[in-house]
């Protein structure tokens, strides 16, 4: 990825802030639908596997109710179904061409800094690692959704159809994959409203993946070894980012 | 104030009254007057060939067998003829009006209400008592089961109980007969399985067609299939209940149960997998759960499913690691993953938060 805008000639008493591209329309859509489907999934899922609680009692106050939110639930699974089928086949796509970038990818590096920032959060060093276009906290995001939402998939699939998927596997998978479907849930919830929510939100407001760049100061604090490659410039090392 | 004087002879014949009650008057009182109708009607009603026509052309035999009586729990204990004959007061008797027999009995077992009230009144909220207000006058009443003049304990021996709801219902009891819980009964005198009422209830049996019954069925079962004493007794395991409760079918019977009972709901209770009154053991090679008649069973519900099904279903067992390998295994990574990823997120992101804060007031201070 390039620079959006190279510096323009610089006028007095104006302050010309450059931004740097950081996710693709299609990429934005991509997270809109996730998001979407997610939120309408983990909501119309905990109604349903909690429909034992009173709580949930409350919601599902009728039969057709329980009806109506199983076939939400549904309707939202095809979508975030259809919206992962997209992505898996653009990135074989891509791979495919040699065209696939290797920034969300995990490194070495990433444990490498991963070790280095909990150093700094335990205050034994001062400089935070300097991070390339994807920290390693955004890159545990990524890997982790990516595998829970294949297992939530995959699991989800499996007692949705059940005796389709036993005329061709083992009947343990049935049990397996409620187990599954029902666990994981939970874990990628709190995943997502832990640690995804509040890097994003509280840590730093983050709206990258809404408005598709990232400005030049979040780029040299947060994304300093990127920012040096682009644009050979050095990060500030007063706002962090290795000496 | 009256001089003490004057109050003596009072006090004394006071004194005297109260010794005469107490020496006089208890024990006159102290035994009840005996009932002495039973040998006096049976000096008509003992004759074998006393009889009479109803209109209905039924002959009805006014005979009643002293033997009868003798063994019935309530002549020995003082209850005799006008205890429950309560109309006929004289000889000749005032002349009765029924058309058939069975007017005659269903006019008479009303008496029973007298001292059983109780149970009468659970009686009229009954099953029998509504198809006998939709016109079948021959569904049971007290006598039907009790007997009348022969009055016996109903459960002595307990197979007694289900000898009685035969008389109507024959077919169920040829079902039940042959049943783990009905050759148990009725060969050994078992005293721990259930007889007809053990389920359907005494004098108020209700309709066990509707929904609510069907509803209800995994609490009845487990009334003793989860007491972990009694089943340890015959080698059951007295997890079934409470490992159904957490099954797909549990959980929606549970829901309907709390919320809907009266909406009938297709997800599978005890009855619907291992049958009704012909409940056999799953070794059995007859039983519905046998392990090769399981798939006709679940496809009762589930058509299409194949022959990998049944193995899907993990029985009403605990996840094991020997039974079901993959399921075990599935859970015991997930008590470890979700365990690891709370305390990895939380503890991260906390260092996070403390970090920020210690920041802050560094560079206020600064």
């Amino acid at each position: 990825m390039s620079a959006v805008n190279s510096a323009a000639p610089t006028t007095r008493g104006v302050q010309v802030v450059r931004f740097f591209a950081r996710f693709t329309r299609a990429q934005r859509w991509e997270h809109w639908l996730l998001f979407g489907s997610f939120t309408v999934l983990f909501l119309t899922g905990i109604v349903q596997k909690y429909r034992n609680e009173s709580w949930s009692q409350n919601i599902l106050t009728t039969p057709e109710r329980l009806a109506l939110v199983q076939t939400i639930h549904h309707i939202a699974a095809i979508i975030l179904t259809l919206e992962v089928i997209y992505h898996l086949g653009r990135g074989i796509y891509l791979l495919a061409r040699r065209k696939m970038s290797h920034d969300i990818f995990p490194e070495w590096q990433d444990v490498k800094d991963a070790g280095r920032m909990t150093k700094y959060l335990l205050f034994l060093t001062k400089k935070t690692p300097k991070y390339g276009k994807y920290n390693f906290e955004q890159k545990l995001t990524y890997w982790f959704l990516f595998f829970s939402i294949g297992l939530m998939v995959i699991s989800g699939f499996v007692i949705w159809f059940p005796i389709q998927v036993t005329s061709v596997l083992p009947g343990s998978v049935v049990p397996a994959a409620k187990l599954t479907h029902s666990t994981e849930a939970i874990v990628a919830g709190i995943f997502v409203l832990i640690w995804h929510l509040f890097h994003v939100v509280f840590d730093r407001l983050n709206l990258s993946m809404f408005t598709g760049r990232l400005n030049e100061d979040d780029m040299r604090k947060y994304h300093a070894a990127e920012f040096e490659r682009l644009t050979g410039e050095p990060a500030d090392p007063d706002q962090g980012g290795q000496a | 104030m009256v001089k003490p004087r004057v109050l003596l002879p009072f006090i004394m014949l006071g004194a005297l009254m109260l010794v005469w009650a107490l020496v006089v008057q208890t024990p006159v009182s102290a035994a009840p007057l005996p009932q002495q109708t039973e040998q006096y009607c049976l000096s008509c009603h003992g004759d074998p060939n006393l009889k009479m026509t109803l209109p209905s052309g039924e002959e009805l035999s006014l005979y009643i067998s002293a033997d009868h009586l003798k063994s019935s729990v309530h002549s020995p204990a003082g209850i005799e003829c006008e205890a429950c004959h309560t109309d006929i007061k004289t000889y000749p008797h005032q002349p009765i009006n029924f058309q058939t027999k069975r007017e005659l009995s269903r006019s008479y077992y009303q008496a029973c209400r007298k001292c059983h009230s109780a149970n009468y009144d659970k009686a009229q909220d009954s099953m029998h008592a509504k198809v006998a207000a939709a016109g079948n006058l021959d569904a049971a009443i007290c006598t039907d089961c009790h007997g009348a003049h022969d009055v016996q304990a109903p459960d002595q021996p307990r197979a007694k109980i289900s000898q009685t709801c035969s008389q109507c219902h024959q077919d169920i009891f040829t079902d039940y007969k042959h049943s783990v819980h009905g050759s148990a009964l009725i060969n050994q005198d078992n005293p721990d399985v259930p007889v007809c009422t053990d389920c359907h209830g005494v004098h108020s049996m209700q309709d066990p067609r509707t929904a609510q019954f069907r509803t209800q069925t995994p609490e009845m079962c487990a009334g003793c299939h989860a007491n972990a004493e009694l089943m340890k007794k015959y080698g059951l395991s007295a997890d079934v209940y409470s490992l159904y409760q957490t099954s797909w079918h549990g959980v929606d019977v549970s829901v309907y149960k709390a919320n809907w009972p009266t909406i009938w709901h297709e997800s599978a209770v005890c009855t619907d997998c291992h049958g009704t009154h012909d409940i056999l053991p799953a070794s059995d090679p007859a039983s519905t759960v046998n392990p090769n008649n399981l798939l006709a069973t679940c496809q009762k519900c589930h058509p299409g499913a194949g022959p990998n099904w049944t193995s899907a279903w993990t029985g009403h067992n605990k996840i094991d690691p020997q039974r079901t390998p993959f399921l075990y295994a599935v859970d015991r990574f997930y008590v470890q993953f979700a365990q690891a990823v709370l305390w990895l997120c939380l503890i991260y992101v906390i260092l996070q938060i403390i970090h920020a804060i210690v920041d802050r007031v560094r560079r206020s201070l600064k």
